[in-house]
């Protein structure tokens, strides 16, 4: 599903990634850890292509990502599910608009837009919130918004840079639990966190950065 | 289109605000002028200038005897002519008739004082040789003829056209720059949101096709608002130049004339979209 190989990533001559070679398999879930500045999101950017690498190989779902063609970036992208750290989310847009804005771009009806809509915002619990703007919404519901989004379109994969940050612990393992969901239906879910109690609390496989690169590879289990 | 971009379209005509209404009224300014220009054109064209039309040549001649001379050797010549003798007691009452105010004392002076004049309708093309033969002859003191001031009145038409026909021209382009404006603008209010959409699978085409569609409405908007004016200003001036019309054509190719315009201003400030890696 994810292939990477000798990835470097700088910026302004300071390495975000060193040489990171790393496979992740469909229908797997990683968590990506480490602390602040350890290039997780880095990783997460090169995944969905708002960066290109300065060397190496990087392969999703079959696709060199640096040989893309612009018009293929989007369409790969639509295949995607990312939540975004800073939510990303349309400000001018109603929550239900930033949810079916993709469904819209895929040209779904107007009715199946809103049924999904409706559906997966009620598993955020936000269904009675639809018609409000994102700056009228907590930062927690914010972030249920921007999850709502990435999974309205069950994508094959999903990406989720710091999920958790905004919400309280109870609603950081519904989330998980929601993840873990849709991956045992098979989806590949790559979630960064520096949050160790969620990792332990969710044993999943874990890959620990420190400094752009991959330290340890391990099964995580609570202790 | 999909509903989102109609209402992306509809929201970027509300933030578009006076730079909008700018726009949407160079493009009324520039439409209504080039539209008056054209049919005023046409008008003359028609009613003025009319190409084609016998032209006249007026040759005024020493004394009654030279007239009756003249018209004999004018017709001898030119046998297809019509010639049209004015006494001198004519050329009085004419006058008189066309100058009222001056008709007191035209007529009090003794008709002795006002020459027989020779008036022939000729083809434009013998009107030159008409008159060179006419200059020709001894009776005839002086030989005027239709087309010299028809050729003045073209000049001066032609130069006035060009000037209105230039200056709608640049009221378009700087329709075009406004609009060109707006949509800078809008791009670079709407940076971040642009950069969300590509990242969340938007095409090039999707973010791109509501800032035309918006640039596109208002001069579209504008052209319409031209049209009604130019269609207003023909009924107005109906009763005083009943020859003057507005085309048709001239009405419905305005709305697509200004969209084209806003379209093209909207493409250049779709420039300044900022590039993806």
């Amino acid at each position: 599903m994810i292939r990477f190989e000798g990835i470097t990533k700088s910026y302004n001559g300071r390495h975000a990634l060193r040489g990171i070679t790393t496979r992740v398999d469909r229908g797997e879930f990683v968590f990506l850890t480490g602390p602040s500045g350890a290039g997780k999101s880095t990783f997460l950017r090169l995944l969905y292509r708002a960066e290109l690498p300065d060397s190496g190989l990087i392969v999703v779902n079959g696709a060199d990502l640096a040989q893309l063609r612009r018009r293929d970036v989007a369409e790969f992208r639509r295949r995607l599910g990312v939540v975004f750290q800073d939510f990303k989310l349309l400000r001018r847009r109603t929550v239900a608009e930033n949810v079916t804005f993709v469904l819209s771009l895929l040209n779904f009806p107007e009715r199946e837009q809103q049924r999904r809509a409706y559906l997966v915002l009620k598993q955020m619990g936000l269904q009675h919130r639809m018609h409000a703007f994102p700056d009228e919404l907590s930062g927690g519901e914010q972030q249920r918004v921007a999850i709502a989004r990435a999974l309205v379109l069950q994508p094959d994969l999903i990406l989720a840079d710091e999920p958790s940050g905004n919400l309280d612990p109870e609603r950081s393992h519904e989330l998980l639990e929601l993840l873990k969901t849709i991956n045992y239906q098979g989806t590949t879910v790559v979630v960064a966190t520096h949050d160790r109690g969620l990792i332990e609390a969710h044993p999943a496989r874990t890959l620990f950065l420190e400094r752009g690169s991959v330290v340890r590879d391990a099964w995580v289990t609570a202790p | 289109m999909n509903r989102h971009a109609w209402r992306e379209v509809k929201r970027q005509l509300r933030e578009s605000g006076a730079a909008g209404v700018v726009a949407v009224v160079l493009v009324m300014v520039a439409g209504t002028w080039g539209g008056v220009f054209w049919s005023l054109h046409g008008w003359v064209d028609r009613e003025l200038l009319a190409r084609g039309r016998a032209t006249t040549v007026v040759a005024v001649a020493r004394g009654p005897a030279e007239a009756a001379s003249l018209r004999q050797a004018l017709s001898a010549r030119y046998p297809g002519l019509t010639v049209v003798a004015l006494s001198p007691r004519n050329v009085q009452e004419e006058l008189a008739r066309w100058f009222p105010e001056l008709a007191t004392v035209l007529l009090t002076l003794d008709e002795k004082n006002f020459p027989p004049i020779l008036q022939a309708d000729v083809a434009p093309a013998e009107e030159s040789t008409v008159a060179a033969w006419l200059r020709a002859r001894p009776e005839a003191t002086l030989v005027e003829s239709s087309r010299a001031w028809q050729a003045r009145l073209e000049s001066a038409v032609s130069r006035i056209l060009v000037a209105g026909f230039v200056l709608a021209a640049s009221l378009l382009v700087g329709c075009a720059v406004v609009v060109l404006l707006v949509v800078r603008l809008l791009v670079l209010a709407h940076a971040d949101e642009i950069a969300i959409m590509r990242l969340i699978g938007a095409h090039e085409g999707d973010i791109r096709r509501p800032y035309l569609i918006s640039g596109s409405l208002l001069g579209a908007a504008g052209g319409a608002m031209g049209a009604v004016a130019l269609a207003g200003l023909q009924v107005a001036l109906h009763g005083t130049l009943p020859g003057l019309t507005v085309a048709n054509w001239l009405l419905a190719a305005l709305p697509v004339a200004g969209a084209a315009t806003a379209a093209a201003g909207a493409v250049i400030g779709l420039a300044s979209l900022p590039k993806e890696p």
